[in-house]
């Protein structure tokens, strides 16, 4: 249904979208993955048409969306990371407005206006001034806005970004409904990699610009075969024992954080004495030490070196 | 695109306080520098000595003077009012001469004075003509004065004056300066904040959202400026009209001329107001422009103070790239000097020169920069 040919977008010097190719069929909900900064706002702007790609292509059934970007433009909903509505006026009026730019009109609008309202769980607060939101009710109708015109494919930027649990799941569950009974195709933007891995029938993980891993959550854990995830916890963690850590052969790869510290390793290499005689040598007690199972998470560790979440 | 100005217009509603604040500061700004047209409603306290008041013609011609009020007193109430500063100055009349009692030295007393001047000069022509005419009854007096009133009304030929703006004297007229001067300043502020929201939707992405629906570009881009016009224009009108309704100045007849010739200014200004919106960076840097701009323009472009002051060559050669500079000279002209409209001309396709060249400009800018 769509497909992206290796598509760059460059700033000045810098590449903040590079050779990416990527393709979704009809009814697939596709994640794209990645840190801040990785890209994934400027290739879903080059996926919406708002931005032309410095080179390559965005095809939709095999034509450039360049070319006419009218008729992709009436097919397409675009949710964008920034809550873009009016927030002076009502949840109401901003259905209206946003409705009236998609030329409807009407009865037909105020159905439609009714049944979003109901699909994002706003219509007791329809009335009120979108100023007066929670940050979880604004990102409901964000989306809202964006289904006015039932568009086939539905583009999500970061619509979960600084909300309370509720309404993060309330999200997820609305695009997994929307996906099943309206037969929505979805490309799904996020850092969080559960909401991925919850949703998404295919990920793509994007880092600085560069496409570094895609297909099922299954295909890409499998990436990981090879290696194994150590956690380590600790309130006295020190410099000591993590360098102790870092500089030893086996470890492959090391994130640290406050009370936490992830190392992978080669799945036969077992770390356990080590790491007791290494927690002794710093003089630490050490809380917990487990093999986990491989998360998103760590497929991005293991690529790139960096937590997903820097 | 009507939904777009509704829209605008509904959040100006919920949230008018930028434009009241403009709106009453020009109001203030005007009234307070300005006065409330006291120049057409002075009264100035009159007395007479014996006999030189039962001289009906000297009273007429005073009676007839538009700009003061002459208030007939005896001696001792007039010099009574200029003491307790109620009255600027005080006129006593005898038959062939005048006295002025001055409390304050204002601008006002030596009109006063031209006034007096000329009601004498008018009487004495008449007595003159009487004279010469050797009208020696009363009716024949009476005619002979009816006959020549009529002449004056109707001369056999017109004298037709031009000017040269250079030889010219410069009328200058403390209330319509300051209120067309403040209107025009603070007008910009106005226009330039209902722009200003292009640069917030465009980062928050409504802008965006606009451009994938099914409506123009170009429809987003008219909405906003036609918006913009509309409110800087109804602040125009709102003020011009509590002066001319309000505080009863007659803009000497030229009100609906004032409203419709102050179009092509506020044009020119909804330009350079997006051309402003496409240069800045954000709205920070656009909220620390604005006042720079607008004041300098202003004092360069004499609505704080009359351009005819300034000296300067490099003042003088800025103005002549400044929108108010030709908004002052349309107003002023058309109320003031009585501009004829090839004069008015002149000014206005400056402006609308302006507002064209501006608003491609700025809105190429945007295309290229904020896509
Ligand atoms: N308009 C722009 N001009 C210059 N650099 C930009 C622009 N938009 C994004 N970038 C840069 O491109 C990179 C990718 O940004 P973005 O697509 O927003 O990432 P993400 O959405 O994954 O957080 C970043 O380094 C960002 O600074
Ligand atoms: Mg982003």
């Amino acid at each position: 249904m769509l497909e992206l040919v290796d598509l760059s977008k460059k700033f000045k010097q810098l590449y903040a979208v590079k050779n990416v190719n990527m393709f979704v069929e009809r009814g697939e909900i596709i994640g794209l993955l990645g840190p801040n900064g990785a890209g994934k706002s400027t290739a879903i702007s080059m996926i919406s048409s708002l931005a032309e790609p410095t080179s390559g292509d965005v095809r939709f059934h095999n034509e450039s969306i360049l070319k006419k970007p009218g008729d992709f433009r009436n097919i397409v909903g675009v949710i964008p990371q920034e809550i873009a509505l009016y927030t002076d006026l009502t949840a109401d009026e901003n259905l209206q407005f946003f409705g009236r730019m998609y030329r409807l009109k009407g009865s037909t609008l105020k159905n439609k206006i009714n049944e979003i309202l109901d699909l994002v769980g706003l219509t007791d607060r329809r009335k009120d001034v979108v100023k007066t939101f929670s940050g979880g009710m604004k990102r409901r109708l964000n989306i809202g806005v964006a289904l006015l015109h039932d568009p086939e494919l539905l583009i999500m930027d970061e619509p979960t970004v600084g909300i309370d649990p509720q309404s993060r799941n309330y999200i997820l569950e609305t695009v997994k409904r929307l996906n099943k009974e309206r037969d929505m195709t979805v490309i799904y933007t996020s850092h969080y990699m559960e909401e991925v891995e919850f949703l998404c029938d295919r990920i793509y993980i994007m880092d600085h610009g560069n496409l570094i891993a895609s297909g099922t959550n299954e295909e890409i854990k499998r990436i990981l075969s090879s290696e194994k995830t150590i956690s380590i916890k600790s309130d006295q963690l020190n410099e000591q024992f993590i360098s102790l850590i870092q500089e030893h052969p086996l470890v492959n790869r090391v994130v640290t954080t406050d009370k936490e510290i992830t190392l992978m390793v080669a799945k036969e290499v077992s770390m356990f004495v080590e790491l007791t005689k290494f927690a002794e040598q710093a003089g630490i007690e050490l809380t917990s030490v487990h093999n986990r199972t491989p998360t998103l998470e760590d497929v991005f560790l293991h690529l790139t070196g960096r937590a997903l979440r820097d | 695109m009507i939904a777009i100005i509704l829209a605008k217009f509904r959040m100006f509603i919920r949230n008018p306080w930028t434009f009241i604040i403009f709106t009453v500061m020009s109001l203030g700004f005007a009234f307070i520098i300005g006065g409330n047209g006291a120049v057409s409603t002075i009264t100035v306290p009159i007395t007479a000595e014996e006999g030189a008041i039962e001289n009906i013609n000297l009273k007429e011609s005073l009676e007839n003077e538009e700009a003061f009020r002459f208030n007939w007193l005896d001696e001792e109430e007039m010099r009574n009012q200029i003491e307790n500063g109620k009255a600027e100055a005080g006129v006593i009349l005898s038959d062939d001469s005048y006295q002025l009692i001055i409390g304050v030295e204002s601008p006002n007393v030596s009109m006063i004075e031209q006034a007096v001047q000329r009601a004498y000069m008018k009487h004495n022509q008449k007595e003159a003509i009487v004279k010469a005419a050797e009208a020696d009854t009363e009716d024949k007096r009476e005619t002979l004065l009816q006959d020549f009133e009529a002449t004056m009304e109707s001369p056999v030929f017109e004298v037709e004056t031009t000017r040269f703006t250079s030889e010219d004297a410069v009328i200058y007229d403390n209330t319509f300066q300051s209120l067309f001067g403040f209107t025009l300043f603070f007008v910009i502020y106005t226009i330039a904040y209902n722009l200003l929201p292009i640069l917030v939707e465009k980062r928050e992405g409504i802008w965006d959202r606009m451009i994938l629906s099914p409506v123009k570009k170009w429809e987003v881009y008219v909405a906003n400026l036609v918006y913009s016009f509309l409110e800087g224009y109804i602040q125009i009108v709102i003020i011009f009209c509590v002066f001319h309704y309000g505080l009863k100045l007659d803009f000497y007849g030229k009100f609906v001329e004032v409203l419709l010739l102050s179009v092509p200014y506020v044009f020119a200004i909804v330009a350079l107001s997006i051309l402003l919106t496409a240069i800045v960076k954000n709205v920070q840097q656009f909220n620390a422009v604005i006042p720079i701009i607008a004041v300098s323009m202003a004092m360069i472009g004499g609505a704080y103070w009359p351009l005819e002051i300034v000296e300067s060559e490099i003042l003088i050669a800025l103005s002549k790239i400044n929108p108010i500079t030709y908004g002052m000279e349309i107003l002023n002209g058309v109320v003031l000097y009585g501009y004829s409209f090839e004069e008015l001309l002149y000014p206005i396709s400056i402006l609308v020169l302006m507002g064209v060249v501006m608003t491609g400009l700025g809105i190429h800018l945007m295309e290229r920069r904020h896509v």
